[in-house]
């Protein structure tokens, strides 16, 4: 029963070692920070994407550096091919009023080489790539909607460029103005669109470069679906077909997002307060890669759904979250240490209850000696009565017994093993014998003599 | 630097040292043990020897070297090894006095 008892404490001081190096692991390991904040764990993705990877370099291309000054000295406004920018050009004109400003316009999507071409033409005293305006180490961009609306939707950029001209004539820029006009869609364009998104909630405009709304972000951002029409990037100048609040009338609950181009808005359901904060974040952030770039209309989207989920989780709107399961790593984090504070109590007791096992905290002098000292005892007194009797030639057996018997009080009292003990005494126990034989008194034969003595 | 950090530190530190403790401990405690034991064993036949010595009439050349030597060997006191070849060669001259007894 204590054999057991004992056995299981020494496996239960293993158990405990083994958990509490688990607990170490556990521990350590749980020290990788992460930067990725996110109230109610966004499931939208944060992986950093490399310059390239998106899609954003288009097949476009700039003459050399030479070629395009010689352009710009011929002529103070140059769109090479595929020039996306437009602007009003009685605006501009007023801006530039007589000085002699000259404008360079680039196809976007271009990539760093080509930039740097651009840049280098010095007598370009304004630069656009694609829909970013720059002028000597200046960039202009829109810092509101109704901006990033006309960049992004018809490739206008009247409102950078007249702010760029007047930085660099050094006199105060005109106030922003949005000249960016909405018409009704006429009843087949909306008959089109509304059998298309009834079919599959996509309608993708003749001329838009998406192929389909990106699954995952779309479930995330509106998981009960949402409309979606993609139209390419509309004719600078004309007006804008308005979808959003012509479907809003036809179905008012369903989210819808309209794309022109590159600018995406929101309607339906809570826009008054959700449309503008989308778009504001979005824009700000993305707006200036956006402009300089040639993104795939899907790429962009996705980014735009994966802001809209991010907003929906950061619980601006009391919506309810998604259940999220309790993460036990996070719950068990902080009884870690106290797990692993008992674990270690609990090796070390058991540590010195094995020790005191093994005779080392209880100290040498044994209680185990078991009958070494009584027959250590009856030995020495037949020794003594021997003694009276010997002769010289058993003289020598007596006295290598009581050597003998020094030796194992000697043990006995340093405490050395009751063996060792044992293995003294039966020396002497011969020795003592032989005295007997030889004396010729079988009485005092150790055997005979312990006997009588007990009995 | 955290109590909590401080707490895995010290525990790991303690669990290291409980550890080498309960391993090495007892092992040295052990072999102090042997040495003395073989020691023990070592005088008591150097003794016996002595006394054969001394009960025995001839000289016996041979015996008294063995003697001698195992006296050596005690005097340095070494480890285990030294202490079994003490008592072997107190044990051999023993028995070589004894035949001539």
């Amino acid at each position: 029963m204590i054999g057991r008892l004992a056995r299981h404490l020494g496996l239960l001081r293993w158990a405990l070692l083994g958990l509490a190096g688990l607990v170490l692991v556990v521990f350590l390991l749980a020290q990788r920070q992460s930067i990725d904040v996110s109230y109610g764990q966004s499931p939208t993705p944060s992986v950093r994407i490399e310059e390239g990877s998106a899609g954003e370099l288009s097949d476009a291309t700039v003459p050399s550096t030479e070629e395009m000054t010689a352009l710009v000295a011929a002529d103070p406004v140059v769109r090479l091919p595929g020039a996306v920018a437009y602007w009003d050009e009685q605006q501009v004109r007023e801006a530039i009023g007589g000085d002699d400003i000259r404008i360079l316009v680039a196809p976007p999507g271009l990539d760093e080489a080509e930039r740097k071409r651009i840049r280098e033409v010095e007598n370009a005293s304004v630069r656009v790539i694609g829909t970013q305006v720059g002028g000597g180490s200046y960039l202009a961009t829109p810092d509101r909607l109704t901006g990033w609306r006309a960049q992004f939707a018809t490739g206008d950029v009247t409102g950078p460029l007249v702010t760029m001209i007047a930085k660099l004539r050094d006199v105060p820029a005109a106030a922003d103005r949005d000249d960016l006009r909405w018409r009704e869609p006429s009843g087949t364009e909306l008959a089109t669109v509304l059998a298309d998104l009834r079919a599959d909630g996509l309608h993708v405009g003749r001329g838009a470069t998406l192929d389909g709304v990106p699954e995952d972000a779309a479930r995330s951002a509106f998981p009960a679906g949402a409309w979606y029409v993609v139209l390419p990037r509309q004719a600078y100048g004309e007006a804008l077909p308005a979808y959003g609040a012509a479907l809003t009338r036809v179905d008012p609950g369903r989210p819808i997002v309209v794309m022109y181009g590159e600018w995406i808005e929101y309607h339906g359901p809570a826009a008054d307060e959700f449309a503008e904060l989308a778009g504001a974040s979005f824009y700000a952030q993305f707006g200036d890669r956006l402009s300089r770039y040639d993104y795939p209309q899907r790429n962009v989207l996705g980014v735009y759904l994966g802001r809209v989920t991010e907003i929906r989780y950061a619980g601006l709107f009391d919506r309810p979250l998604p259940y999220q399961p309790l993460d036990p790593l996070r719950v068990a984090l902080p009884a870690l240490p106290w797990i692993f504070t008992a674990c270690v109590a609990g090796y070390l007791v058991l540590s010195a209850r094995s020790l005191r096992r093994a005779g080392v905290l209880a100290g040498l002098g044994g209680a185990r000696q078991g009958a070494g000292p009584a027959r250590l005892a009856g030995l020495t007194a037949l020794a003594l009565e021997v003694s009276l009797l010997t002769d010289a030639r058993s003289n020598a057996a007596l006295t290598r017994g009581i050597g003998k018997l020094q030796a194992a009080r000697a043990a006995l009292e340093k405490g050395l093993p009751a063996r060792h003990v044992r293995e003294l005494l039966d020396d002497a126990t011969a020795e003592l014998d032989e005295t007997a034989r030889v004396v010729g008194l079988p009485d005092y034969r150790p055997e005979n003599y312990l006997q009588g003595r007990l009995s | 630097m955290s109590p909590s950090l401080l707490s895995w530190l010290f525990g790991g530190v303690l669990l290291l040292a409980a550890g080498f403790v309960t391993t090495l401990l007892p092992r040295r405690l052990a072999r102090t043990r042997q040495t003395r034991v073989a020691w023990s064993t070592a005088r008591a036949a150097i003794d016996s020897a002595a006394v054969s010595r001394d009960a025995t009439a001839v000289r016996v050349p041979e015996a008294e070297r063995l003697l001698a030597r195992a006296e050596l060997l005690a005097a340095e006191h070494g480890g285990v090894v030294a202490a079994q070849a003490a008592s072997e060669h107190a044990r051999r001259a023993d028995e070589l006095w004894r035949e001539r007894a």
